[in-house]
């Protein structure tokens, strides 16, 4: 099975938006999954200049859908449907 | 050349004020560097504001380039009071005017004699002596000398050289000789000692020398390094047109010294351009600042505006927490002498939600600021590039 792989965005306006808090990922998701999920950082993804709806920062990313306003629990139940799919 | 400076001072002991006065500016545009440090008469506040005025003045004067600073001195010289109680003058001064090819100007009056160190040995210039015609006992000395790559220049003022006056060995106090001894014996564990270091280790030893560690007067220990300049730079901000992103990359690229990436985009930008992958750090760092990441051949790449306005706060107050990005890019700042910053001038829209908190500024402000406290009060020669 591939890897499920999480990009958690600490840019500016994630950062202030939220993402710091979900930086306890890095921790959880690993004590979680173990090595079916892979989560990093990314200096920025890129994604707060060309959504016009800017407020939905902060943003993850698992695989390849974009997750908007992101929580702990909603990165958690995006993981589980790409691990069951 | 790069002329690296820096003063160190204590107050005398039981004083809430300093009462000697340093100031320094550095002028990019025409690679000069005046520098003046006074001792005013007694101590405290008194001692700090005499110390102040003649200082201040004294940099006005020879900024101004409309007298000799010979002349500036004389006047200065000439028309400082005398106290009534001790019948002395009310400050005593010493003036540096240096430019980038080391062609200095000193002149002094009442302070200890400067030091001028060149491989390891004090050199003996030569100097004119100009008598004041008003005062009797005044007499400034007038230098003109040259610098190569290396030199050292010691001012200090007589806390320094009268320290331990009176202790059962140092009956007449440390003296310059002694001064001497300390700094060429320091120089010989340390050749490549930086100013700041040296400078307060020789205010700490004199401490050091003194009775129960209490100065008995002001201590003032100014050190001026030549030496080849540490470059760096700091790229930060995506380019107003993306279409030149290359070629700022390139530019980043090929400079020649330390290099730092301020920004997520910024540094997305680069990776791109050049072909370098991001790697971020996996430290948690939850409500301070994001975490730095890694790219080859980049010295540091953190986040952009957060970091940059924490950097600027720890810069203004002079302390800063070494663990997180901003206490990084502080301590890459200061390891530098000429910083270069290359500032895209593209905004991001995400920034300018009011939701967002205040403390996310412009980036070209906090970069103006950065320039001038960099500049001011850490003495660096800094140039900035908007793209």
């Amino acid at each position: 099975m591939a890897k499920v792989n999480v990009k958690v965005c600490l840019g500016t306006t994630c950062f202030v938006m939220g993402s710091s808090n979900l930086q306890e990922l890095l921790d959880l998701v690993p004590k979680k999954y173990g090595e079916d999920v892979e989560v990093a950082g990314s200096p920025c993804l890129g994604l707060c200049s060309i959504d016009w709806e800017f407020s939905k920062a902060p943003y993850v990313k698992v695989n390849d859908e974009v997750i908007k306003e992101a929580t702990v629990e909603k990165v958690l139940a995006a993981i589980d449907k790409e691990l069951k799919a | 050349m790069f002329i690296d400076i820096d003063c160190h001072q204590t107050k005398k002991y039981n004083q809430n004020a300093f009462g000697d006065y340093f100031v320094s500016k550095r002028y990019p545009d025409e690679a000069r560097l005046i520098a003046v440090l006074s001792d005013g008469l007694g101590s405290g506040i008194k001692a700090n504001i005499l110390s102040c005025m003649t200082a201040t003045m004294l940099l006005r004067f020879v900024e101004g380039d409309q007298i000799p600073i010979k002349d500036a001195a004389e006047i200065v010289m000439n028309s400082l009071p005398v106290c009534q109680v001790r019948k002395i003058s009310y400050s005593t001064f010493s003036i540096i005017d240096i430019n980038d090819e080391g062609h200095a100007k000193v002149v002094e009056e009442g302070n200890p004699d400067f030091l001028w160190i060149r491989n390891g040995e004090v050199m003996k210039p030569n100097y004119d002596s100009i008598p004041s015609k008003t005062h009797k006992n005044r007499c400034m000395k007038s230098y003109k000398i040259k610098l190569d790559l290396g030199d050292r220049l010691i001012f200090c003022s007589d806390g320094i050289t009268q320290c331990g006056l009176g202790n059962p060995k140092l009956k007449l106090g440390l003296r310059r000789d002694g001064l001497i001894d300390l700094v060429l014996a320091k120089l010989k564990e340390e050749p490549e000692i930086s100013s700041s270091d040296l400078s307060e280790y020789i205010v700490r030893q004199a401490r050091n020398i003194e009775t129960d560690r209490n100065p008995k007067d002001d201590m003032s220990a100014l050190v001026l390094y030549c030496r080849e300049p540490r470059k760096s730079l700091v790229f930060t901000g995506p380019p107003f047109l993306q279409k030149n992103d290359a070629e700022y990359a390139r530019e980043f690229l090929e400079f020649k010294g330390k290099k730092a990436i301020a920004g997520g985009t910024t540094a997305n930008l680069i990776s791109r351009e050049l072909n370098i992958p991001i790697t971020m750090d996996k430290t948690i760092s939850i409500g301070k600042l994001p975490s730095c990441s890694y790219m080859e051949g980049v010295d540091l790449v953190t986040e952009g505006i957060l970091t940059l306005t924490q950097t600027l706060e720890y810069l203004e107050n002079g302390q800063w927490d070494i663990d997180n990005a901003a206490g990084k890019l502080v301590k890459f700042l200061l390891d530098s002498d000429c910083i270069y910053f290359m500032v895209g001038a593209k905004l991001n829209q995400a920034h300018y939600n009011p939701a967002l908190p205040i403390e996310i500024e412009i980036r070209k402000n906090i970069i103006k600021r950065m320039k001038s406290i960099l500049q001011d009060k850490y003495f660096k020669k800094v140039s900035v590039q908007y793209m």
